[in-house]
């Protein structure tokens, strides 16, 4: 179970956003209602809010944990919601945990020329990130010109409850529909993978580097570890199949002793329970089709 | 929005949301899993459960008449208890109803011991364990599998690879065509360099969590608390959702060298359906199962598209294949109310007219 799952922070947070939502189409909860919004007025707040949250929570891909600390449970993609989490990615101050572990800091990172690399790697991701940051302006900005021209007659009237829920039905459409039509692009796409592969080959580096220090300990070193493993699952492999040697040859040679008995036996007419028979049967048809 | 709306309107709101919270904080224990269970065999992390006859004379009549066990394997990337998450969103416990004999393979959670661990590790070590200790069992020589989303590409690859111990396949939202143009998720992880990915260890649950919800995040992060908000949902409907939600986010860690190889033979490479893949250095061919099989999948799914799943039909050799679409998503297929009652009835009726 992550050890962010706090279902109710995440209810919170969308419960906020749901409010501020209502503020921006002129619902003021609590104010009795407000004038109607214009229509370019609406549109510019709504792409400003949804692209902050944009920032806020994908930015990172799903590669990071959304919040600080928080994992990509509930929990964490409501601290994401929160305006402090704006441009908190995983390698700006306060950033949330890296999922695969702990990045190392300080002497752990490297120093140059050690160093060099995982600083090119960082300066890449940033490269990547102000490159996905044009595709969340160009989907909060498409989202909200498509709810500003299909708000129409779900505008008029008083507002209430219901009323509000059916124009933030209305957002989380033409909001999807703008993110859907984006993310299924092939920049996007080659962005995301590049987003995956830069902050995997960072964390390899700095794991290098960490590797160093447990070298100059006397501890043994991922790669070791892994090796070992694989010698293990290689001589576990060599048992079993000496294993099925052996229980292969011990068929053969019960069924060598067995084989008078055996005929002895079908002489007086025992069966097999009929769901083997009809197993056998059929497999016999296959091999006879085949 | 005009103005001359009635304040109370949004106090009532206000009003809600502390109601909705509380219930949400009352329900952050609640249980989930409802059928017993017990443990009959593992390997490794994976673990067999059998599941244990309900009690009462009318399932002990109608258990007669399953002889053959049902063996069913779950995605590597999610819990199984989503498969009897509560009494009433059971697929186990209508299995069960209906006088089957049900087991279940969980695969657990990938330590940094399983960083090694590969398909043919979980397909010939773990799920033929599985297989050969139920056969042991009943003393018979197949039973019928239902693999389900992930768990059913395994269960076409095991049956391929053994087809004489499967006797009928049911599938449930199981990709074979994993490059239709609707695949967001298939698009995303094509250009991934999974070696360097895996490079860095098991794959925390997490990171699948954030992958899954970022491929429909307004739905999934904020529209459905809104709706539970708006539902004015009572005690006993916000542990439906808190259990869901348990669920969603309990994503166990994938074994590195499984997850790179899933990624590149079926995401990247799509092998499945090209007839190109190789597990153990054994070819497994789709033409090479030829038992009945049942192929249920969902019409909103955005994680498995229903072309992906319906592929299957024009590349397996079985003559006697059934497929049903289901109108729901991939989560729906599991809990909704239409697929709660007419999956568990279609998976029944299938199996007893091939018992």
């Amino acid at each position: 179970m992550s050890s962010g799952f706090r279902p109710e922070a995440a209810f919170v947070s969308a419960a906020e956003h749901f409010f501020d939502l209502m503020k921006s189409f002129g619902a003021q909860p609590g104010a009795g209602g407000a004038a109607a919004a214009d229509p370019a007025k609406l549109a510019g707040s709504l792409a400003s809010q949804f692209e902050q949250w944009l920032r806020a929570t994908q930015s990172a891909g799903p590669w990071f944990s959304p919040g600080a600390g928080g994992g990509s449970g509930p929990a964490g993609i409501a601290a994401a919601f929160s305006p402090g989490a704006f441009g908190q990615g995983p390698f700006n101050p306060g950033a949330g945990a890296w999922p695969f572990g702990p990045l190392p800091q300080g002497s752990g990172a490297g120093t140059p020329p050690e160093g060099q690399r995982s600083w090119e790697l960082i300066t890449q991701l940033a490269q990547v990130q102000a490159q996905l940051a044009t595709h969340w302006h160009e989907i909060a900005t498409s989202a909200a010109s498509q709810f500003a021209a299909r708000l129409g007659s779900l505008a008029s009237g008083p507002p209430t409850l219901q009323s509000a829920l059916k124009v933030y039905e209305l957002w989380v459409d033409c909001a999807e529909a703008a993110y859907g039509a984006t993310v299924r692009k092939d920049d996007f796409a080659g962005l995301q993978s590049q987003l995956a592969n830069l902050s995997a080959a960072l964390l390899v580096e700095q794991r290098k580097h960490a590797e160093t220090l447990a070298r100059a300990f006397g501890l043994p070193t991922r790669n070791e570890v892994d090796a070992l493993y694989g010698q293990i699952k290689e001589l576990r492999r060599q048992v079993a199949a000496l294993g099925e040697g052996r229980a292969t040859a011990g068929v053969h040679q019960k069924a060598q002793r067995q084989g008078p008995q055996r005929k002895a036996a079908r002489r007086k007419g025992a069966q097999r329970p009929a769901a083997a028979r009809k197993t056998v049967s059929a497999a016999r048809a296959r091999k006879r089709r085949t | 929005m005009q103005s001359g709306a009635d304040p109370r309107d949004f106090s009532d709101l206000g009003a809600r949301i502390a109601d909705t919270l509380w219930k949400l904080r009352r329900a952050a224990s609640v249980e989930v899993g409802c059928s017993v269970k017990r443990a009959v065999w593992s390997c490794g992390k994976t673990t067999l459960y059998r599941y244990l006859p309900l009690t009462g004379s009318d399932v002990a009549v109608r258990a007669a008449k399953h002889a053959r066990p049902i063996l069913i394997c779950f995605a590597l990337v999610n819990r199984p208890y989503i498969l009897d998450l509560q009494p009433d969103r059971s697929l186990v416990r209508r299995l069960l109803e209906a006088g089957h004999t049900v087991y279940l393979v969980d695969w657990g959670d990938a330590g940094d011991s399983e960083r090694c661990t590969d398909l043919e590790d979980y397909l010939e070590r773990h799920l033929a364990g599985c297989v050969a200790h139920v056969l042991e069992a009943h003393g018979l020589p197949a039973l019928d599998l239902l693999g389900v989303c992930q768990g059913g590409v395994l269960s076409l690859c095991y049956t391929a690879l053994h087809p004489r111990q499967i006797a009928n396949l049911v599938t449930l939202t199981t990709p074979v065509d994993f490059h239709t143009t609707d695949n967001l998720l298939s698009k995303w992880v094509r250009g991934l360099d999974v070696d360097l990915v895996c490079a860095t260890g098991n794959v925390p649950g997490e990171v699948l969590n954030g992958l899954f919800l970022a491929l429909s995040p307004v739905r999934l992060a904020q529209q459905k608390y809104v709706r539970l908000l708006a539902a004015g949902a009572d005690q006993r409907a916000v542990e439906d959702f808190v259990r869901m939600e348990k669920w969603i986010f309990d994503s166990p860690p994938q074994a590195a060298a499984a997850l790179a190889q899933f990624v590149r033979w079926f995401y990247q490479e799509n092998r499945l359906l090209h007839g190109t893949l190789e597990i153990g250095g054994r070819a497994v061919r789709l033409r090479d199962i030829r038992q009945p099989v049942l192929n249920l999948y969902a019409t909103q799914d955005h994680i498995v598209p229903p072309a992906a799943a319906a592929a299957m039909e024009h590349c397996i050799g079985s003559e006697d294949y059934e497929s049903c679409a289901i109108d729901t998503g991939h989560i729906g297929m599991y809990v909704s109310r239409a697929a709660r009652e007419a999956i568990p009835t279609r998976i029944t009726s299938w199996l007893r007219a091939r018992a």
